[in-house]
């Protein structure tokens, strides 16, 4: 299982990631994180709206409410340019770290 | 199934920004805890375990509303600092001086308590009296920017905290460096300025503060619930 510290750091880029497919509410987001990451990544509803209103403030993602199917009304996110151009260095810092933290795991084994 | 709108509501009533932001954010949240609710029943969950489910998400409401307060506003954190505690701090501390002054200009003579031969510890009864008010308005200024309980605290004993640095830091280090200070009744001297300047002080302002702080909050969350 992956550490809170971590997980902090990564919850940015995951939110972005799963938003660049598509527009979705906040359940949705939560959801699709938690399958795609095979439950190493979870979200629970006080970790996620803080940092989504935090990013929507920060100008990433933008917020509008929608009516769905069965007619309840629901906020769905999606991506606006600026959180599509942050989102492309992030994954950038990301893969490097890993492979950092890769080449340094394989020489700390050998 | 549970009303999720009022769970949200009653645990955000003290929710500081705007009343259709906040009403949008407890739609939102109670829509997000309604279709956990509804996939946990799909997934066999039994009604308890679902609504319980829902309500361990969130662990620490107060904090949650914190979190939720610091991101939608678009001031930063040091704006909310300054207006939820040096301001307040400030004022008071400023209000308190003067009731001091005033006390010490018009008012009786202060009440003496001795120990031994030199060290003595004043109490102005007047500004005792005083400062339960000036502790209340504190209490009301900083809740009212958005203060979390701690930060509410804190304002409410802004006024004594000069005289705790200067009881605990500068009679301590003037002691050191200064040998014009007697140094034998110095424990008791420090002990008794703080009894003065800071105990009595600080009890007179929480006797104000911490009732204002009970009964804002009280009545925000009141307010929140027959509103809704």
């Amino acid at each position: 299982m992956i550490g809170p510290g971590v997980k902090r750091g990564t919850a940015e880029l995951a939110i972005l990631s799963v938003l660049e497919g598509a527009s979705l509410h906040g359940y949705e987001i939560a959801r699709r994180i938690e399958q795609q990451t095979r439950g190493k990544l979870r979200f629970t509803l006080a970790s996620l709206y803080p940092l989504l209103y935090r990013m929507e403030n920060q100008g990433w993602v933008r917020g509008a409410w929608q009516l769905s199917a069965h007619g309840r009304r629901r906020r769905c996110y999606r991506l606006t340019s600026a959180g599509k151009k942050k989102l492309s260095p992030l994954r950038q810092e990301w893969s490097e770290l890993f492979r950092a933290l890769r080449r340094l795991t394989k020489v700390a084994n050998a | 199934m549970p009303d999720w709108r009022n769970v949200v509501s009653d645990h955000l009533a003290a929710l500081a920004l705007e009343p259709h932001e906040r009403a949008e954010v407890i739609e939102e949240l109670a829509a997000h805890l309604d279709e956990t609710f509804v996939d946990l029943r799909r997934r066999g969950f039994t009604e308890e375990h679902a609504a319980k489910r829902c309500l361990s998400e969130v662990r620490d409401w107060p904090d949650l509303r914190r979190k939720i307060q610091s991101a939608r506003r678009k001031d930063d954190p040091m704006t909310n600092r300054v207006k939820q505690l040096w301001l307040p701090g400030l004022l008071t501390f400023v209000l308190s001086m003067g009731f001091l002054a005033l006390a010490q200009i018009f008012g009786p003579k202060p009440w003496i308590l001795t120990w031994g031969h030199p060290p003595i510890a004043l109490f102005y009864i007047p500004w005792l009296f005083a400062l339960p008010f000036v502790g209340a308005l504190g209490a009301y200024l900083s809740h009212r920017a958005g203060g979390s309980r701690r930060v509410v605290l804190s304002s409410i004993v802004f006024p004594i905290l000069p005289f705790v640095a200067a009881t605990l830091v500068i009679l301590p280090g003037s002691l050191l460096f200064d040998h014009f200070i007697a140094h034998n009744p110095a424990p008791m001297a420090i002990l008794l300025a703080l009894l003065g300047w800071v105990f009595g002080p600080g009890v007179a302002l929480l006797v104000g503060g911490l009732p204002a702080q009970l009964f804002l909050s009280r009545r925000l969350t009141s307010g929140r619930t027959a509103s809704n």
